[in-house]
């Protein structure tokens, strides 16, 4: 019988040969997919689901059970990817942004503000072929707000979900959600 | 009482992710706001067109994205790990610094090789003269694998006949 991924979170953490090889190929298609609705770059999106195997691999053995694997490891993952972000943008926040400390909506975090990353335009238009405007649209918002729409629309992960994922309160995620769709919206309005 | 927008609740109700409590106070609301009828409709229309448009990454070639993950882990692996670690593993820490030790004091000025110790100078002459008669026919090495063929050649005839199927 095939082992759940729980089970095999736990052999890896015991150092079971394969265990490891085993949950990289069944994580490897959704963790590039996810990193890259986040980061919005090929190169990128491999090296942070890169790094969220290898957390995986260290921190396996805390992982306690207490929620589904895949909840856990995305939480790493999209911290990969958020960290990332945040490194690129660190210089931002020295001249002027306070740090976030809570996870009030109202208090926008400097990353949340921040344009989506700078794009080669040659990537750019290939980007553009494979998306539809809708989704061009969403790799504009915040990075937050790509995570918890792409999580929610792509990923079909429910809001619970999505706030063990980002590390947010559930109202948070839902005004993460009302807000990515009120600006598409407004932007695809504004387009017609 | 003035009903109060349920704004935050419209994407969830769309998705069919509030429980009972939540999924009845919008029903309730939508009843008598036209407003957030609208936006929910909207929204409905939005999730529709996201979940029929998902965008595929860019393809990637997944043996080689294995191998790269699995060099990257071996190389974590290989890196000088904490200070702690050479606490707690005595055993190479101690080779490494008798190691050390013995190849300074064998390298000190002065120091008399011991009678087992061979002189390194002595080594290197041994090597050397081993390799003069190669060096006095450096004609025939160079041209070494050309010869050989020139053999196989000339031997055509005495080669085992290939075995038939």
């Amino acid at each position: 019988m095939e082992s759940s991924d729980e089970e095999l979170c736990r052999a890896v953490a015991e150092r079971t040969p394969g265990a490891f090889d085993l949950l990289v190929e069944r994580y490897q298609e959704r963790a590039y997919r996810i990193a890259w609705s986040i980061v919005r770059d090929p190169e990128e999106a491999k090296d942070c689901s890169q790094d969220a195997f290898i957390r995986l691999h260290e921190a396996a053995g805390s992982f306690a059970g207490q929620s589904k694997f895949s909840t856990w490891f995305y939480r790493i993952l999209v911290n990969c990817c958020l960290d990332r972000q945040r490194r690129r943008r660190g210089w931002r926040r020295l001249v002027g942004w306070h740090d976030r400390r809570d996870d009030d909506p109202d208090e926008p975090d400097p990353v949340e503000q921040a344009p989506a990353p700078f794009a080669d335009p040659a990537d750019a238009l290939d980007t553009e072929r494979r998306m539809s405007r809708v989704w061009a649209l969403v790799s504009e918002l915040s990075p937050q707000q790509r995570a918890a729409v792409t999580l929610s629309c792509r990923e079909g992960l429910a809001t619970k979900d999505i706030a063990a994922v980002l590390n947010l309160s559930e109202a948070t995620v839902r005004v993460h959600l009302h807000r990515a769709l009120a600006t598409l919206r407004r932007r695809l309005g504004d387009e017609a | 009482m003035k009903d109060v927008h349920v704004d935050d609740l419209l994407v969830d109700h769309v998705r069919g992710d509030l429980d009972v409590a939540e999924r009845d106070r919008v029903g309730a609301h939508l009843a008598v706001c036209a407003e957030c009828r609208a936006t929910r409709e909207r929204f409905a229309a939005l999730l529709t067109e996201l979940a029929r448009t998902v965008p595929a990454p860019p393809p990637i070639h997944w043996g080689a994205y294995r191998a790269e993950l699995r060099e990257r882990l071996a190389r974590r692996r290989g890196q000088a790990g904490p200070v702690w670690r050479w606490l707690v593993q005595p055993a190479p820490a101690l080779v490494a610094a008798a190691l050390v030790v013995a190849l300074v004091v064998a390298g000190l000025p002065g120091t008399p090789p011991g009678p087992g110790v061979p002189d390194p100078l002595a080594l290197d002459n041994t090597i050397l003269a081993s390799r003069l008669d190669m060096i006095a026919r450096l004609d025939v090495v160079q041209r070494l694998d050309l010869l050989e063929d020139f053999n196989v050649i000339n031997e055509l005839d005495q080669l085992p006949e290939p075995s038939k199927s």
